[in-house]
């Protein structure tokens, strides 16, 4: 958690909002905008006067999709993994950030923060889309999209990073799509009407889990990273094909740019908004 | 309030008469609004039906084919056969095109409905609306949508009247719209914008999106580059749209929301709806000290 004031010689009390809000009431009658590019971002006023506190601004709004075509048959109930649909989910991956990437460049951002990374497992395409605010630093100039990065932190959490010496590179994805091995008769005969563990589905998350990590853990050292934050992981069967499981993982990979590590040296805060106890007149009558 | 204008119902003009305020703000957001020196005129709305159907192409079928475009304007891109075929079975190209017919439509109900809220809000003397909600939903199955536009009014206590006699307004309310002015942006307007895309699959869209393996020579497991450029050019469209609206201003706290029809195999209506706030920099912008990091006993 991360507490700013204003800078300069002002307090956060000595902000007179009225007058503020009088100025800004008077400028709409003046001309629109004279000075700086009018930028697009889907960040919240906290996170942009965040960023601005690092020195980064917003730059646009911009976005990169794909889908991929998954072949008929893939999912028929079969062995191992659907290498397939396993595949449609990193190249759609690859080719979204890839456009989001171009889009950041051309709109003259160094990065991409608070990616929405918004996903879909269709019988026969995978689709993949991701939207985020590109960032740069304040003044600096444009940058080509292969050194652009993208992440999912939000514009607090990339802060943070960035005040501890570290800096994201990309997203890193991976996903499998495994069959559930089917059962021998004696074993379905056996299981029937019992509440057991159906050991081929755990075993298929097993597996289906180790390969969506493990690609993603690569994906990571290929960008360059030393590791992954905020992972997140889904899984579960499809509508479509209840007799496979998937995994899906992706997270921001971060390197260490500064020579260490920067402690940061928490201010520890008692907040005094705990919830109200309100008087209970019933507690008057006893039991 | 000496005449109503426009169409306001006369109704809603005593109304707004009777001395007393209505606000849809909650109880900190209406105290923030005081702390600003924003004072509650009234909750102001405004309602849009339109009919709503698949009338209105506004092409013709001879307008299909590679050189083909939606009402001669806007997007359109098309995919040739690689074939060769000739058949009444074989999709012999594919086109994305803008449906300018569906955007002109929802931007009318959108900014009739925008309009009228606005006249309530002159009608109570407002300077703005702050915390406006708007929606669009289908009104029950009898082929109608309806727009509405709702928020709380407000006057800027000893603030000018607004430039044109148009109210400013913001999606923002409270402590939100306090750290926007605090950062030294005024509103101006919120900003809405819609973009709507058809597919018409040629033929490789179609077998990809059928899950038809190499028979005819499309790679199996390949990109459905139709369907990926429509679904970028929608968003596209849309931010251009609120680009083009901004005039130099910026947009804050954006939301893009896409949504996906499925009309057939490979064929789809895309619709792109961009929200957000215009701004304007009222000040030059005093950036924050650097953050303190805290650690919470809570």
């Amino acid at each position: 958690m991360t507490t700013a004031s204003r800078g300069g010689d002002r307090t956060e009390g000595e902000i007179d909002l009225r007058a503020e809000m009088l100025a800004a009431a008077h400028s709409l009658n003046g001309p629109a905008s004279p000075s700086g590019p009018s930028t697009t971002s889907d960040l919240s006023i906290d996170e942009e006067l965040i960023l601005h506190s690092i020195g980064w601004e917003p730059v646009e709004l911009v976005c990169g999709m794909s889908l991929h075509a998954v072949p008929m048959g893939v999912w028929n109930w079969g062995q191992g993994e659907i290498s397939y649909a396993s595949d449609a989910y990193q190249r759609s991956f690859a080719k979204a950030t890839d456009r989001i990437h171009r889009e950041c460049a051309k709109a003259g951002g160094h990065g991409v923060v608070g990616v929405h990374v918004e996903w879909a497992v269709h019988r026969h395409h995978i689709d993949v889309t991701l939207t985020g605010t590109a960032v740069r630093p304040v003044g600096s100039k444009r940058v080509t999209a292969e050194s652009v990065f993208v992440s999912d932190l939000s514009g607090r959490d990339f802060t943070l990073l960035h005040t501890a010496g570290w800096a994201p590179l990309g997203l890193a994805a991976g996903a499998s799509f495994v069959y559930a091995p089917r059962r021998s008769l004696g074993t379905t005969m056996k299981q029937k009407g019992v509440n057991v563990e159906l050991t081929n589905f755990t075993e298929a998350m097993y597996s289906a889990r180790e390969s969506a990590m493990e690609r993603m853990q690569r994906s990571a050292l290929d960008l360059g990273g030393s590791g992954v934050v905020e992972v997140k992981v889904t899984e579960g069967p499809m509508d479509f094909a209840r007799h496979a499981v998937c995994f899906m993982a992706y997270g921001t990979v971060v390197h260490l740019v500064a020579d260490e590590h920067q402690r940061m040296q928490p201010t520890v805060v008692l907040p005094l908004d705990d919830a109200v106890l309100s008087f209970d007149a019933t507690s008057l009558r006893g039991s | 309030m000496d005449e109503l204008p426009g169409d306001l119902p006369e109704a809603a003009g005593r109304r707004f008469a009777e001395g007393s305020f209505t606000s849809g703000l909650s109880v900190p957001d209406f105290a923030a609004c005081l702390q600003m020196g924003l004072e509650p005129a009234g909750y102001v709305q405004g309602f849009c039906v339109m009919q709503w159907r698949w009338y209105g192409m506004g092409m013709s079928f001879g307008a299909f084919g590679p050189t083909g475009r939606a009402n001669g304007q806007g997007y359109s891109e098309a995919w040739q056969c690689p074939h060769g075929y000739v058949s009444a079975e074989h999709r012999g190209w594919g086109q994305n095109y803008e449906q300018t017919w569906i955007e002109d439509a929802w931007r009318e109900g959108f900014s009739s409905s925008y309009e009228r809220m606005l006249e309530e809000a002159r009608t109570l003397g407002a300077h703005g609306i702050v915390g406006v909600v708007d929606a669009s939903s289908p009104l029950g199955d009898l082929g109608l949508l309806e727009f509405r536009v709702q928020g709380t009014a407000v006057r800027v206590i000893d603030g000018p009247p607004p430039i044109g006699d148009r109210p400013w307004t913001t999606y923002l309310a409270g402590q939100r719209l306090g750290k926007l002015i605090e950062a030294g942006y005024a509103p101006v307007s919120v900003a809405a914008a819609i973009s709507s895309v058809r597919v018409w699959a040629n033929c490789i869209t179609e077998y990809l999106t059928e899950g038809s393996t190499t028979n005819w020579g499309q790679v199996a497991g390949a990109e459905i580059e139709q369907t990926a450029k429509a679904h970028m050019a929608v968003r596209r469209i849309a931010r251009e749209r609120v680009r083009a609206a901004l005039g130099g201003d910026s947009l804050h706290g954006a939301s893009l929301a896409t949504t996906e029809r499925e009309l057939g195999q490979g064929d789809a209506e895309l619709q792109c709806i961009l929200r957000g706030n215009q701004v304007r920099r009222f000040k030059d912008f005093d950036p924050l000290a650097a953050p303190r990091p805290t650690v919470r006993l809570s």
